[in-house]
């Protein structure tokens, strides 16, 4: 087909994917290929290394070659990234102020922000689910979550 | 001590009251477990094993028994509903489960994953109670190399998950591998892969990849549009809430496939139900005539791997029963549990208890009737779920992977591990990476290649044990068969097209 | 009326050597902290203990296990590395600990930078084959072994599991060479052996027990320095004529670095009044354990010693080392 433009996304992953598998190798002749009994631990990772280089730069060559399907969309992957960074936030947050707290602050900011929903709306659906989850998790089922200075 | 005799004492056993209390407790609880991703039997089971102490061993050994294959029934439920497997074994459900779900079959999912589960569970109990000490001689025989055979043929099912490019599906297994290798090397004691980091020292969790690819990373993906309040479309009606005839004339083979496969695979120590489920699957699909619509949402493709991860439970306890050799982490708890009563489990385990065994045989055919009457009305109110708006469902579903996950390991290093992983899932769906390829190079990456070594080190070298060996040999014909199934495929395609141009 | 000093002195002594009574006393639950998850062998050890003490009434407050597995243990040893100086947390170490910092780089804290309380058992093993194998004595596997090196096989644990330690041991000691296949789980191990598939293993007695019962297993020698009470009619290695150190695994206590001396004595005199509970004797003897009890100070020369002959081996057995 002619005429389509090339897909950055192949091109990309094709050469991470290189990457990756270059990174593998090199670990891998480091370590022993044959041990004193058998393979070592470097004779699996050497194989799927290279596996991994020779697939990914068909990869990269077919983006190049704007030979594969049309690339995926990015436009909206700002709301869906956003969302990961509040993730990780509530991850790293988990140790400060609590797993359940954290989770909390999560949800709010994915109701309000993300859905646009109203802010008390947004507030209550943070603090009923915190709730479920507090009642259900340690307290029913008496498991230790990390607890923040907040205490719950 | 002959089968029916022996039979008709253990539903004597088990029909005690006390006894029917404690095997439905256990299906309860084991349902509840399995439903909770992260959280599993072994850990259920270590929980619960001061308890018992104040049982009778008979009612005790009926109730967690209940708890492992309980867990099989629920897992399935939120790999259906929401992309989220239970349990490594129900990860193969999300595949063709969460997409009849997106198409608003969450009903007849979820019901025909309760009935594979009965109909398999059943099955499985039946060999453990027919074929037992034989089997677990059999099995005796398999080693390195057949496990190795074994594996191959499951890594060769990548081809059938491929979907479009078969590339990448490729690539996604390789990755997958590099990620199983992470660790601490067993016959060297060599850390590959763990940057530094102390905790990558036992390698990744399976769950933790399996929920921040498959959950995390769907989320991630509806994340992007806020459209729709409702998450999925809601089947209207109670019929279309559970399985049509036709749903089970399809599944015919499924039942079969799974039962048989799962219970062969559970017998093997060492092979557990996560292969036994890719594998039943793979079967199904390569026998398949809509083999291509594997993906989307296709009902045999949930009533195989539901199966076979029940069956796999009956076939599990062959091995611990007749042998005392646990196949599994929620068999070893089972042996320490038993070790802990008091018992001996070993060759000579059954002919001194045998109230016991058939007590607990006869438990396990009622277990699977109560679980089957447990789940099947469950399933509207399941299905409900899906009614959740999306702002409140997609958070509760990022906490209850967060809550899962620690539960598993106490490790908030796992915590960024899974915050990671949902990246990656997302960026695939988006590159056009099929995920299944990588799990299912994760879940058997490892035992591949220790079989492998382990052959080679039997053979002192010499690869030529692989294919000398009648049943590693058969395995890895199948394996290569396998591949070449796609070839066919195009081979097909091209011919019929070269036909219609005449 | 005034109290001669030294009489105060000899009073004041007399109570802090009584740790029990005085000094130091847990105010609050203590954490038992072990390596596995629930279920594993730490795990059932810990918990078993918690039963004794709380039977025996030897301890005023709660003992709680709490499971911190991953990093091949050293996630544990990190976790309470970290918690310095709190008074209320103590660890459950194994035979792991000791070795498994050896080989991994990525570990920032060692056993070593841990307070050494107690050792609590010894665990033995047997070395066993397969009920039909051509070999009766050690010295008959050991004499086919030397004839064809490298062929006959045994499977076993990781290769710093005490399985290989044996077999390094054995091996430097009669020059004789045997493959060694590293299973991950024990049911596997012993499938391999069960199946002809290996020669030999290196076994817990309590699981070896079963299979003779059944007539498929022999033991041809018992890893212990004394005969086991249920293994009565089988040499140990010394008196298979085979002068090899039995090296044991082991169980044992260790606290948070950095706690007062009270503390310390606190826990090693819990420990101590445990180990001569009638509970105890029957766990010990129920399980086949040796008891093998050793004060914080002697735990530390063992260790020493430990570390050293790991070292040793590892090395043997073409491992790299890093500390």
């Amino acid at each position: 087909m002619e005429g389509k433009t090339r897909n950055t996304g192949d091109i990309a992953s094709g050469l991470a994917l290189a990457a990756l598998g270059i990174a593998v190798v090199v670990q891998a002749r480091r370590w022993d290929y044959l041990g004193p009994d058998g393979p070592g631990a470097g004779f699996f990772p050497l194989w799927y290394g290279i596996a991994m280089i020779a697939l990914s730069l068909v990869v990269l060559v077919s983006g190049l070659r704007r030979q594969s399907a049309p690339a995926a969309q990015w436009g909206k992957s700002g709301r869906a990234l956003s969302a990961w960074l509040a993730f990780a936030a509530a991850v790293a947050l988990s140790k400060p102020i609590g797993l359940l707290a954290s989770f909390a602050l999560l949800t709010f900011f994915i109701t309000a922000v993300l859905y646009r929903r109203p802010l008390p709306v947004a507030a209550a659906v943070a603090a009923a689910s915190t709730l479920g989850l507090y009642l259900v998790f340690p307290l029913l089922l008496g498991m230790a979550l990390p607890v923040g200075v907040l205490g719950f | 001590m002959d089968i029916l005799g022996g039979l008709a004492n253990g539903f004597a056993v088990a029909f005690q009251p006390l006894n029917l209390l404690w095997c439905f407790v256990g299906v309860l609880l084991g349902t509840l477990v399995g439903i909770m991703p992260g959280l599993g039997p072994p850990a259920t089971i270590a929980m619960l094993l001061p308890l018992t102490f104040k049982m009778s061993p008979a009612g005790a050994i009926i109730m967690l028994a209940g708890i492992y294959y309980g867990a099989k029934y629920g897992g399935s439920t939120t790999s259906i509903l929401l992309n989220m497997p239970g349990e490594s074994a129900s990860v193969v459900t999300c595949l063709d489960g969460y997409q009849m779900a997106r198409k608003g079959r969450a009903g007849p999912a979820l019901g025909i994953s309760a009935i594979a589960s009965f109909v398999a569970g059943t099955f499985g109990v039946l060999g453990l109670m027919l074929v037992a000490p034989p089997l677990a001689k059999l099995a005796l025989s398999f080693s390195s190399p057949e496990y190795f055979g074994l594996m191959a043929l499951g890594l060769a099912m990548v081809v059938l998950l491929a979907g479009r490019s078969m590339v990448k599906a490729l690539l996604a297994a390789l990755v997958g591998l590099w990620i199983a290798s992470i660790g601490t090397d067993l016959f060297s004691a060599t850390s590959r892969f763990t940057f530094g980091q102390v905790e990558l020292l036992s390698g990744i969790d399976f769950v933790v990849v399996a929920i921040g690819v498959f959950a995390l990373g769907e989320v991630l993906g509806n994340l992007e549009t806020r459209e729709g309040v409702q998450m999925l479309p809601m089947p209207r009606g109670l019929l279309n809430l559970l399985p049509t005839l036709q749903d089970l004339k399809d599944c015919r083979f499924a039942f079969a496939n799974g039962s048989v496969i799962g219970f062969l695979v559970g017998v093997l120590p060492g092979a557990g139900s996560t292969i036994a489920s890719f594998l039943s699957y793979g079967v199904e699909k390569a026998v398949s005539r809509r083999r291509e619509q594997f993906g989307t949402g296709v009902i045999e493709g949930v009533a195989a791997p539901e199966g076979a991860n029940n069956s796999e439970t009956g076939g599990a306890l062959v091995p611990l029963l007749t042998l005392g050799i646990p196949g599994s982490g929620t068999t070893a708890i089972l042996l320490a549990a038993l070790v802990l009563w008091g018992f001996r489990p070993g060759p000579l385990f059954i002919p001194d208890n045998p109230g016991l065994f058939w007590g607990l045989v006869a438990s396990m055919y009622i277990g699977n009737v109560m679980l089957l009457v447990l789940n099947l009305p469950l399933v509207p109110l399941f299905a409900q779920v899906l009614r959740t708006p999306s702002y409140i469902l997609y958070p509760l579903i990022l906490g209850v992977s967060m809550i899962g996950v620690y539960s598993t390991s106490s490790s908030l290093f796992d915590l960024w591990l899974l915050a990671g992983f949902g990246l990656l899932g997302y960026v695939m769906r988006k590159l056009d990476y099929p995920a299944a390829p990588l799990i299912l190079a994760l879940a058997l990456g490892n035992d591949f290649e220790r079989a492998l070594r382990q052959s080679l080190m039997m053979s002192e070298g010499s690869l030529s044990i692989l294919v000398t060996r009648p049943i590693s040999a058969a395995m890895l014909s199948l394996a290569v068969l396998v591949l070449l199934i796609p070839a066919f495929g195009r081979f097909n395609a091209w011919r019929l097209r070269a036909l219609e141009q005449e | 009326m005034r109290i001669p000093v030294c009489l105060v002195a000899a009073a004041s002594l007399l109570g802090a050597t009584t740790a029990i009574a005085q000094g130091f006393k847990p105010t609050r639950t203590v954490e038992a902290i072990v390596h596995t998850g629930p279920g594993g062998g730490s795990d059932v050890f810990a918990r078993a203990i918690a039963v004794m003490l709380e039977k025996e009434k030897l301890l005023p407050v709660r003992l709680q296990v709490v499971n911190k597995p991953g990093g091949n243990g050293n996630v544990a040893v990190a976790y309470v590395a970290e918690k310095k100086g709190d008074p209320n947390t103590i660890a459950f170490f194994t035979g792991n600990w000791l070795a498994n910092y050896l080989v991994a780089a990525e570990a920032k804290f060692t056993i070593r930078d841990l307070t050494p309380v107690a050792r609590l058992v010894l665990e033995p093993a047997v070395i066993a084959v397969k009920a039909d194998a051509p070999y009766k004595t050690l010295k008959d596997f050991i004499g086919a072994a030397t004839k064809n090196p490298g062929k006959l096989k045994q499977s076993g644990g990781s290769i710093t599991s005490r399985d290989n330690v044996v077999r390094q041991l054995l091996q430097q000691a009669t020059g004789a060479r045997w493959a060694y296949i590293s299973y991950p789980g024990g049911g596997q191990r012993v499938a391999a052996l069960l199946g002809g598939h290996v020669d030999i293993m290196v076994i817990e007695p309590e699981e070896a027990g079963e299979h003779i019962r059944a007539g498929n297993m022999r033991v041809l020698a018992q890893v212990t320095e004394k005969r086991l009470a249920r293994f009565s009619d089988v040499p140990t290695l010394k008196e298979a004529g085979f002068d090899v150190p039995v090296v044991p695994q082991v169980r044992g206590v260790v606290a948070p670095p950095g706690i007062p001396k009270e503390n310390v004595e606190y826990w090693q005199a819990l420990f101590h009044r445990l180990t001569q509970t009638p509970s105890w004797k029957k766990y010990v003897e129920d399980n086949q354990f040796e008891d093998g009890y050793l004060g914080s100070a002697e735990l530390v020369t063992f260790m020493d010693g430990f570390n050293d002959r790991m070292r040793g081996i590892l090395k043997e057995a073409g491992v790299k080392t890093v500390r």
